[in-house]
C-alpha cells in the first residue's frame, strides 16, 4: 500500500459514519433489541460497536424516530425498538437522497 | 462484587439520575448476552481475565457514559476552536506587552523594587496567562452548549479582519522593530512564495545579536562595576562564571551572527545552515550547563553588606516559585528571589535550545524547514 494506512483509516470510518444511522433505521423495520440489531447488522457486513450503538439508539428515540419498549424474553428484560412512523418516514427520504449519491458518485468514480 | 457490577456501578456514577436505571440495565444485558456468546463459543465458564476483556472491549466507562451524554462532547468544537484559538493567541500576546511595559516602569522608573520586578516579569504573566485561558474555555463551553453565537462571529465585516493579526506574533514584532508590514494580497498573488519571510528574521535576528555582541564585548569593563537595580541601591555584580565563559559566550554570539548572514545572504543552504544551528544550540547548551553548574552567578550587595546569588537545581521548586513575591523587601530576600528566578529561567533556557536543535536536526535531515 502506497498511502498512509492510518489515513486510509480514518477516512473509511468517516465515509462509513453517516451511512450507520441509515442501516439502523432500515433493520429497525421490525423489531429489535440491541444485541440481536448488533448481530444482524453484522450479518450485513456493517460491525458496529456496542459503545456507538446504543447511544445512537437512545438519540434516534428522542428524536422521535424509533420507539421502544421493555419486555421479557429468555428470563431477561429486553428493551425492543422498533421504527416509529415518523422514522419510517425519515427512513424513505434518507434512502432516496442515498441512492441519489450513490447514482452521483458512480457517475465520476 | 463480580467485576461486571463494579464496571456497570462505574459507568452508573457517570450518568444522571433520570437515565441511569434505563441505560445500565441495557448495558447489563449486552453485556451478559456477550458472556453467554463467549461460553457457547469456549463450551465453559469464562475466567475474570476473559470478562475484563469483554468489558475493556465495551470501553471504558468514562468513555461510555459520556456518549449517552445530551450535550456536545467537546469543550469547543471544530466551527468554534478557530475563534478560541484566536482569543488565547491575541490575549497571550497582548498580556505580554502589557507586562513587558509593567516591567519596563516597575524596574527602572523606580515604582517598585527588584522582587516586583521579577514578579510582574515571571509570575504574573504565568497566573495571567492560565486565567486568560481558562476564560476563554469557559466562553466557548457555553457558546457550545447554549448553541448562541456572538454578532461579530455570524455577521463579520471585511474592514474588522486586521483584527486578527493581534494573534501573530509576526505582526506583533514587526510592530515593535518599525518592520514594514508586506500586504498580505502579495503572498497570495505568488503561491511559491513562503508564508514567513525568512530574510526578515535574519535581519530581526542580525540587528539582536550585533547588538548584544557590542554590549558583551564591554562587558568586561562595564559589567564588573555592577548595575544598580532599583531605588533601593542594590548593587548587583557578577561572579567570576561570567569572566571565564566571556570567551565562549562572545564566539558563540559571533557564530550565529554569522548563521543568521548566512541565511541573509545564502537562504538556499537549508541543510548546511540547518546543521550550524544544531551545533550553535549544542554549544549553547554546554555553556549554560557549565554556568548552572557553578552555581554562583552574582552578588548583591548593599552598604557594607552583600550576599551571594546562587542557583541550581534545588532552587528548582514551584512552591518557592509562586511565593517569590511573599518574601522580605531586604537584600537577603532580594537575593533569594533573583537566584530562584534565574534558575528557572536558565533550565528553560536549556529546554529552550534542546527543542531548537531537534527542530534544526529534523530541518537537516529532511532539506526542508
Amino acid at each position: 500500500m502506497s498511502f498512509d494506512a492510518d489515513l486510509f483509516e480514518s477516512m473509511r470510518l468517516e465515509l462509513r459514519r453517516g451511512s450507520l444511522v441509515l442501516a439502523v433505521l432500515a433493520r429497525l423495520r421490525e423489531e429489535r433489541y440491541g444485541y440481536t440489531l448488533r448481530q444482524a447488522l453484522a450479518g450485513d457486513g456493517i460491525e458496529m460497536e456496542e459503545s456507538t450503538l446504543y447511544p445512537l439508539l437512545r438519540r434516534l428515540e428522542t428524536q422521535g424516530l424509533l420507539t421502544s419498549e421493555w419486555r421479557e424474553e429468555e428470563k431477561r428484560r429486553k428493551r425492543f425498538y422498533q421504527l416509529s412512523p415518523m422514522g419510517t418516514e425519515m427512513l424513505a427520504a434518507l434512502a432516496t437522497e442515498w441512492r441519489g449519491i450513490n447514482a452521483s458518485l458512480d457517475k465520476i468514480i | 462484587m463480580d467485576l461486571l457490577e463494579h464496571y456497570l456501578g462505574a459507568v452508573a456514577a457517570q450518568l444522571d439520575k433520570d437515565q441511569r436505571e434505563d441505560i445500565i440495565a441495557e448495558l447489563q444485558d449486552t453485556l451478559l448476552n456477550q458472556f453467554e456468546e463467549k461460553e457457547a463459543t469456549l463450551g465453559r465458564s469464562l475466567t475474570d481475565d476473559e470478562r475484563e476483556a469483554i468489558l475493556r472491549e465495551m470501553g471504558h466507562p468514562l468513555v461510555v457514559a459520556a456518549r449517552y451524554g445530551k450535550g456536545p462532547q467537546h469543550l469547543a468544537g471544530p466551527d468554534l476552536f478557530p475563534w478560541w484559538l484566536f482569543a488565547v493567541k491575541a490575549g497571550l500576546l497582548i498580556i505580554l506587552a502589557l507586562h513587558l511595559v509593567d516591567v519596563f516602569f516597575t524596574m527602572f522608573a523606580g515604582l517598585g523594587g527588584f522582587q516586583d520586578a521579577m514578579r510582574h516579569l515571571f509570575i504574573i504573566p504565568f497566573e495571567g496567562g492560565l486565567v486568560w485561558i481558562g476564560i476563554a474555555t469557559v466562553a466557548a463551553y457555553v457558546i457550545e452548549r447554549t448553541g448562541w453565537r456572538p454578532g461579530f462571529m455570524t455577521e463579520w465585516r471585511v474592514k474588522d479582519l486586521p483584527v486578527l493579526k493581534l494573534s501573530d506574533p509576526e505582526a506583533w514584532r514587526a510592530a515593535m522593530t518599525g518592520e514594514k508590514e508586506k500586504p498580505a494580497a502579495a503572498a497570495w498573488a505568488a503561491p511559491k512564495a513562503p508564508a514567513r519571510w525568512p530574510a526578515g528574521e535574519a535581519i530581526f535576528g542580525i540587528i539582536v545579536l550585533g547588538v548584544f555582541i557590542a554590549w558583551w564585548g564591554g562587558f568586561q569593563r562595564s559589567g564588573m562595576e555592577g548595575v544598580t537595580l532599583s531605588r533601593t541601591g542594590e548593587l548587583l555584580t557578577v561572579a567570576p562564571v561570567w569572566a571565564a565563559n566571556f570567551v565562549p559566550i562572545l564566539l558563540l554570539a559571533i557564530g550565529q551572527l554569522w548563521i543568521e548572514l548566512l541565511r541573509l545572504m545564502r537562504p538556499q543552504w537549508v541543510r548546511f545552515i540547518a546543521g550550524l544551528q544544531v551545533i550553535a544550540a549544542g554549544v549553547g547548551i554546554a555553556i549554560l550547563w557549565t554556568i548552572f553548574e557553578v552555581g554562583h552567578w552574582f552578588t548583591l550587595s548593599q552598604d557594607a553588606s552583600s550576599i551571594r546569588v546562587y542557583g541550581g537545581w534545588s532552587q528548582l521548586d514551584f512552591e518557592r516559585l509562586w511565593t517569590v513575591g511573599d518574601r522580605a523587601q531586604d537584600i537577603v530576600g532580594n537575593a533569594g528571589a533573583v537566584s530562584l528566578i534565574l534558575s528557572w529561567v536558565f533550565v528553560g533556557a536549556m529546554l529552550s535550545l534542546g527543542f531548537s536543535m531537534l527542530r534544526h536536526l529534523l530541518t537537516a535531515i529532511r532539506g526542508k524547514g
